[in-house]
């Protein structure tokens, strides 16, 4: 599927992925895990690729084989930091006062966390991204 | 989205209208949150048992929604759908929250007594 690189529509797709793929009979923790780690995926590219435009276009294909979902995203923004993935950030959070407690920089740590592969590369002006997420785990 | 606020005994029980806490709306939680914690004292619990979806924006808004209320008072949960529990856990901020599995739970741990 399509989508413009707003939060909105984010939020609608994968509404609709979601409901699609439970029609299939997929296991309901892998949708849950899926769902998550598109989620902060695609709002990545929205906010960090295309700097919160408004525009821009994101392709978002899954596919279902050996066990595993399979989900390519590709955007046309700007590269990742470095041209390579961001690492997953850890918080020691029993040692924060209340004040202190992080509001965001968990989106990788998720996305890590619930991938069984994940690479990135740019080609040309794309940006592509591949992950797996376990049907069983 | 929308958000109700009732008062039970000493607690302030605020439950949360909408299916999801994303990207897409937790801006829009923040100050609906902002904006009815000024009327309330004493702990609040966030009845979240109609929301099945919440992405890093949300929890960091929730997150936004304890800051808010200061060291001095509670933000407790209650009715943690599994995919806002597995969120919770895997960002370990399940140790940072007092969760109750219901609303009624919430009620009974600040000794109001659920309506017979």
């Amino acid at each position: 599927m399509e989508i413009t690189a707003t939060r909105d529509q984010v939020s609608r797709a994968l509404t609709q992925l979601n409901q699609q793929l439970i029609g299939l009979g997929l296991d309901p923790d892998a949708l849950i895990r899926m769902e998550l780690v598109l989620a902060e995926a695609l709002n990545n590219i929205v906010e960090h690729a295309y700097c919160d435009a408004g525009h821009g276009n994101i392709a978002l294909e899954a596919s279902v084989h050996s066990n595993t979902i399979w989900c390519h995203l590709t955007d046309s923004g700007r590269p990742m930091p470095g041209g390579k993935l961001p690492p997953a950030r850890r918080y020691d959070l029993g040692a924060l006062d209340v004040q202190d407690l992080p509001e965001g920089g968990f989106g990788w740590g998720l996305i890590h966390d619930l991938t069984s592969s994940l690479i990135y590369d740019r080609s040309g002006a794309q940006n592509r991204l591949t992950l797996t997420i376990d049907l069983d785990c | 989205m929308d958000i109700t606020c009732e008062t039970q005994g000493p607690v302030c029980i605020m439950r949360v209208i909408s299916d999801r806490i994303d990207a897409a709306i937790a801006i829009q939680f923040k100050d609906m949150f902002r904006d009815m914690v000024a009327c309330v004292t004493g702990p609040v619990v966030l009845d979240l048992g109609q929301v099945t979806f919440l992405d890093s924006s949300g929890l960091g808004a929730v997150v936004a929604a304890r800051k808010l209320l200061g060291a001095d008072r509670t933000l407790e949960l209650a009715g943690l759908n599994p995919a806002v529990e597995k969120v919770m856990q895997l960002t370990r901020m399940n140790t940072v929250f007092l969760i109750h599995p219901n609303r009624d739970a919430a009620l009974a741990a600040h000794g109001v007594a659920p309506a017979a």
